[in-house]
């Protein structure tokens, strides 16, 4: 009998003495990943002694842990643009709603004579009371939130609050950052003016040019190869309809993660 | 065995004097035979059975380093969420919110022609936000010439345009799978950080060649300086937060051994 104090916590070794099949070796496997990086056991157990959990004691803050107290931190005031981003979507999204009362996504000829879709937001813009001022705040919460996305990163990048329990939290930023993006450019095609038409000219030829599936992505995404009533069309749902939806999940999933994980501080 | 057999013994007679139901359609307490959760969860089998023994291990080694570590709790003596906390959020969120409709108020958006097909204006952009994207699109210099081809292009411009996107875009990404470790500072990883600036900086040298026709400068020498100021500005942070780990990291240490004082 070795006198060696047994690891009871080599979960590797316990996996291979179980002698598991491939697919429970599998299931094991992402289980144990995302407990490491999400912490599922917590709230498992949360769940379980909840009953009797009512004297939560809260560990030491993070300047208390490394008597940090008397010294202003450079970093504290980037860490609210993640928050700010957030607000400047909530402000988007309702003056967004608002503007969808009197926006029609319509292009009757864009070949020469002024169309449906810039006449509604002429109209917005010169009849409508405080037209102006909403489709404003629309537009500016859309550029404070773009701006305060890459900032957001940049933070995140040089304090490297995307290492090890936070990757998967990176990712989903990398693909909210990019929804962001697209729900920008989807919203200046909206306009239907010179200089959406001819961003979406850009769009159309980038789409164009994917090897392979180019084609069947520009039909998918502008509904043909030049910029027609369908291309508008399309815009206005991707812009209204189906990025809301997504990008709203996402924002709650990465929030979520945050929540569960708590803010990564540098050291 | 049903309600109406025999009903003499005490144990099943309730102080109501009412009989027990045992067939499952009143309130039975358990029994030494009533299997408890653990149990129960102990009895599954495949997959469920093998989430709960890692479950259980892997609450197990919680527990062991909880009861090991030195770390302090304390009682809880936070800053109150109510009201203190909400006038602050309140107070940060209609400041924030104050300042777009400051700016909507004092910078509408202009009101441009309509779109017309016909007639392609001097100047076509997207969104700012955009610019480096656009940037990347008019990397065709950089495409490189195959004589083997006969002295064509392995690819379209445009294709290639297209895939430099796709290649930041996948850089980013995996970031987190490349850059290990503890490090949370700049100072602590002057690589990480100047590779960084670099990017910040690129990112703002390919947005000014996006918009090339309105930056006063050769267009030559502009392509030029998109990939050597980012280089220059990378190397210079890499130099500075080199030679400021050297005095950051002895204070580190400095309190780090004063702390735990080497044996």
């Amino acid at each position: 009998m070795s006198l060696k104090k047994k690891d009871e916590h080599d979960h590797k070794g316990w996996m291979e003495s179980r002698d598991l099949t491939v697919v429970e070796e599998r299931y094991l496997a992402v289980l144990m990943w995302l407990d490491k990086r999400f912490r599922l056991v917590d709230y498992l157990e949360l769940l379980e002694d909840l009953y009797y959990k009512v004297n939560m004691q809260m560990p030491k803050s993070h300047t208390e842990q490394y008597g940090l107290d008397n010294k202003f931190w450079y970093w504290y005031p980037l860490y609210a643009l993640g928050s700010f981003s957030t607000l400047a979507y909530l402000v988007a999204a309702v003056s967004g709603a608002l503007l969808g009362f009197y926006y029609a996504p319509a292009a009757a000829g864009a070949t020469g004579d002024p169309t449906v879709a810039w006449n509604s937001v002429a109209a917005i813009m010169t009849d409508l009371n405080f037209g102006y001022m909403l489709r404003s705040i629309h537009r500016w919460s859309a550029q404070v939130m773009t701006a305060a996305v890459f900032l957001h990163m940049l933070r995140v990048y040089f304090t490297g609050a995307y290492k090890e329990p936070r990757e998967l939290n990176w990712i989903i930023g990398i693909v909210l950052i990019s929804m962001t993006m697209v729900f920008g450019y989807t919203g200046y095609l909206l306009p239907w003016n010179q200089l959406s038409f001819w961003a979406g000219q850009i769009g159309v030829e980038m789409a164009l040019s994917i090897p392979m599936a180019g084609e069947w992505v520009a039909q998918l995404m502008f509904g043909g190869f030049t910029l027609t009533q369908a291309t508008l069309q399309r815009m206005y749902i991707l812009h209204v309809f189906f990025l809301p939806f997504l990008v709203t999940a996402l924002i709650a999933v990465h929030i979520g993660i945050v929540w569960m994980q708590g803010i990564a501080e540098p050291h | 065995m049903t309600a109406n057999d025999t009903n003499t013994d005490s144990e099943k007679v309730t102080d109501g004097g009412e009989e027990v139901a045992t067939d499952g359609t009143g309130i039975v307490p358990p029994d030494d035979e009533t299997p408890t959760w653990r149990e129960r969860k102990e009895r599954t089998q495949g997959l469920s059975r093998l989430t709960y023994e890692y479950f259980e291990r892997a609450r197990r080694e919680d527990q062991d380093l909880r009861q090991e570590s030195s770390y302090v709790e304390r009682d809880v003596l936070g800053f109150p969420a109510w009201p203190h906390e909400m006038i602050r959020n309140l107070a940060l969120t209609s400041f924030f919110v104050g300042m777009i409709l400051f700016l909507s108020a004092t910078l509408p958006p202009e009101m441009l022609p309509p779109a017309d097909a016909s007639n392609t204006p001097a100047v076509i952009l997207p969104d700012w936000y955009l610019y480096w994207s656009f940037g990347l699109l008019k990397l065709g210099p950089l495409n490189p010439d195959l004589s083997l081809l006969g002295g064509q292009k392995l690819m379209a411009d445009r294709t290639y345009g297209v895939l430099a996107n796709l290649v930041i875009v996948g850089a980013i990404t995996i970031v987190p799978f490349v850059n290990k470790g503890a490090a949370r500072r700049p100072v602590e990883q002057p690589f990480w950080a100047a590779v960084g600036v670099f990017g910040v900086v690129f990112a703002a040298t390919i947005s000014a060649l996006s918009i090339k026709n309105l930056v006063p400068m050769d267009s030559h020498l502009l392509f030029d300086l998109t990939f050597l100021l980012p280089f220059v500005a990378g190397f210079i942070t890499y130099a500075v937060l080199k030679s400021m780990r050297e005095g950051y990291m002895f204070t580190l240490n400095r309190r780090y051994y004063r702390l735990r004082p080497p044996k």
